[in-house]
């Protein structure tokens, strides 16, 4: 993995109108093509953390450079190297799946070729359906779709598990590793840490507005074992996940 | 520029083909006013005025049969031969116009003089409707008349010619169909704009956009410029059905009418944006949408002319924004009137779209 750095956040703040104070200064650094991970319970900053990077929402105090491209100077030319998956994706009605790959394309003035991207997320037959046909796991592979129509350097993506069943989570993962595995970095948020482990290369943790900690998932085990933590209980050899998996096997069920 | 010119020429096809799709929009815009000028095309057609005559013949004389054949052959009556009695209920019910009573000795000959006995032909009209009855009476009047003439073979001294003549009659359907024009103008800006562009916030989809580097503001136009195009496709398609089904009248140009059109819908495009830009849902959106709509609807003149209102009333509905639409289509259609001529509707039109578009940015919000 190349050490160039792709996004620097360096104090980021954001106080909305009513006063409340979403983010509290956060900075981190991501590096070109790694899985960056956001993790954090409801309610801790990651979305406003992300929007104000994407461009989609204003800074209040700090900075964000993306590939050296300041966001809060030029925002657009941020958002035509992004792609965006919002945490409440929701499409055009009455378009097919195609349709709206290509209006998306358009967007950017991208000729991007629709099936073939529909094929790389596995909705090839699923090309001249709608959105509200689609289940929950093929909504989010199709939403990760439009984020690509661009040719990103970098996604983001916030909770696009969420509300997924075990064999539609796997298979998102799977996804994600391989857009990975073609050089995009990926940022991306949850609150499910064994996702975050499998997944993210490294990851920050955020509470109340903050980045409380900052390091590869692996090292941050290590940090908590050498502060003694003991696990309060017996660490069973497989989880009660690792049975339903192993019971109704991987397929995809959509 | 090129690709603000990509992103609006495709989100334009995008919104046209969203629209053809919703069938409850395109029930809305173009076959509901199709079917209110269908309706009351067929009313104003049926409104033609004839008379229903109840005939009863007690008389068995060939005299008096020709006079029951000579009132069927008036294209003005329809005739019904029904015994006294069910005429007279008839008449009571008001299914009537005329009951005809032919009594037993019409058209006998009188054996001594070998000449036709003098009689009479009985008729009772409806007193609550007089004027049907007066003027069934006064053709009937004639036809006596023309027989009286046969039998006393009296000489000719005064005659009429009368001849029809071809004119521009202007009927029901030429006042109807410039006022239902012009709502259907204002419900597809107001209306369609509105629920479109405020679902697209509860959505999320206006944010998706915003995600990527075209403005949504170029969403904004892409739906004004579909909702003008789908516009005057209801203009044409419209006023082509009433003039080929309903005999509408156009004698003016057309494209002044259709320049009319894209005025109008321009105009309550604003109003429609307005809505869609201060509302945070549907149920915000739908109240406010009805406020706008509601009074000129039914003040503007649409459905029924504005003359019989107080003077009070007329003045205020004047500078409504819907009745100077539907003045000037129906200047045009029923006057001929040239673009100069509607110099006053052109400017309250142009007036109020100023007005509304300045609101509409003012109140706009994105979320």
């Amino acid at each position: 993995m190349s050490q160039t750095t792709l996004l620097e956040v360096k104090n980021l703040r954001k106080t909305y109108d009513d006063g409340f104070e979403a983010v509290k200064g956060v900075s981190f650094n991501v590096k070109k093509g790694e899985v960056f991970g956001i993790l954090g319970p409801n309610g801790a900053g990651k979305t406003t953390t992300l929007e104000m990077i994407e461009g989609m929402r204003p800074i209040t105090s700090g900075a964000a450079m993306l590939d050296g491209i300041d966001v809060q100077k030029h925002p657009y030319a941020v958002k035509e190297r992004i792609g965006v998956q919002l945490q409440s994706s929701s499409f055009f009605p009455n378009l097919s799946l195609v349709e709206l790959l290509r209006l998306f394309s358009d967007l950017y003035a991208e000729s991007t070729n629709a099936m073939e991207l529909l094929r790389e997320v596995g909705l090839e037959e699923k090309a001249k359906a709608q959105v509200k046909e689609l289940s929950g796991g093929q909504k989010q592979r199709f939403s990760i779709a439009t984020t690509l129509v661009n040719n990103p350097v970098a996604v983001f993506l916030d909770e696009p598990t969420t509300g997924l069943d075990p064999q539609a989570r796997r298979n998102l993962w799977d996804l994600v590793q391989q857009i990975q595995k073609k050089g995009t970095t990926v940022i991306i948020t949850t609150h499910y840490m064994e996702e975050a482990q499998v997944l993210c290369d490294r990851v920050a943790i955020m509470d109340e507005g903050q980045v409380i900690a900052l390091d590869t998932p692996d090292n941050l085990i290590k940090q908590l074992l050498d502060r003694g933590f003991k696990p309060q209980t017996k660490v069973a050899p497989a989880t009660l996940e690792d049975v339903f998996i192993d019971l109704t096997g991987k397929e995809l069920r959509d | 520029m090129n690709r603000t010119l990509t992103s609006l020429w495709s989100l334009t096809i995008a919104s046209t083909k969203m629209y053809f799709r919703n069938k409850s929009a395109v029930f809305f815009t173009l076959f509901l006013p199709l079917a209110f000028i269908g309706v009351f095309g067929l009313l104003s057609q049926s409104g033609t005025s004839s008379f229903t005559l109840d005939v009863t013949n007690h008389s068995s004389t060939t005299l008096a049969k020709n006079v029951v054949s000579a009132l069927g052959k008036v294209s003005a009556f329809k005739v019904n031969e029904v015994s006294e009695a069910d005429g007279a209920t008839q008449l009571g019910k008001g299914k009537a116009d005329l009951q005809v009573i032919i009594p037993a000795d019409f058209g006998q000959v009188d054996p001594a003089t070998h000449r036709v006995k003098a009689t009479k032909i009985i008729t009772h009209y409806n007193a609550g409707k007089p004027q049907n009855g007066q003027a069934a009476n006064l053709v009937l009047g004639q036809i006596v008349a023309g027989i009286n003439d046969q039998v006393t073979q009296a000489p000719q001294i005064i005659s009429l010619d009368s001849n029809g003549v071809k004119t521009n009659n202007l009927g029901t359907i030429d006042f109807l169909l410039p006022g239902i024009l012009a709502m259907s103008i204002m419900q597809l800006g107001i209306f369609s704009v509105a629920f479109a562009f405020v679902s697209m916030k509860t959505t999320g989809m206006l944010r998706r956009i915003q995600a990527t580097p075209t403005h949504p503001l170029n969403f904004v136009v892409a739906q004004g410029v579909t909702r003008l195009l789908i516009g005057l496709l209801q203009v044409v398609l419209l006023t082509v059905l009433g003039v080929w089904f309903f005999g509408f009248h156009m004698l003016g140009n057309w494209l002044t009418f259709l320049l009319m059109a894209i005025l109008g819908t321009l105009v309550f495009l604003g109003f429609g944006f307005t809505v869609a830009g201060w509302a945070k849902d549907e149920n915000q959106a739908a109240p406010i949408a009805n406020i706008f709509s509601f009074p000129m609807l039914f003040l503007s003149g649409i459905f029924f002319p504005r003359d019989a209102f107080p003077d009070w009333l007329k003045r205020i509905t004047d500078f409504f924004p819907l009745t100077y639409l539907a003045d000037a289509f129906r200047s045009i259609a029923n006057e001929g009137a040239h673009i100069t001529q509607l110099g006053g509707d052109i400017l309250g039109l142009v007036v109020w779209g100023l007005i509304m578009f300045a609101v509409a940015v003012k109140v706009f919000k994105w979320e």
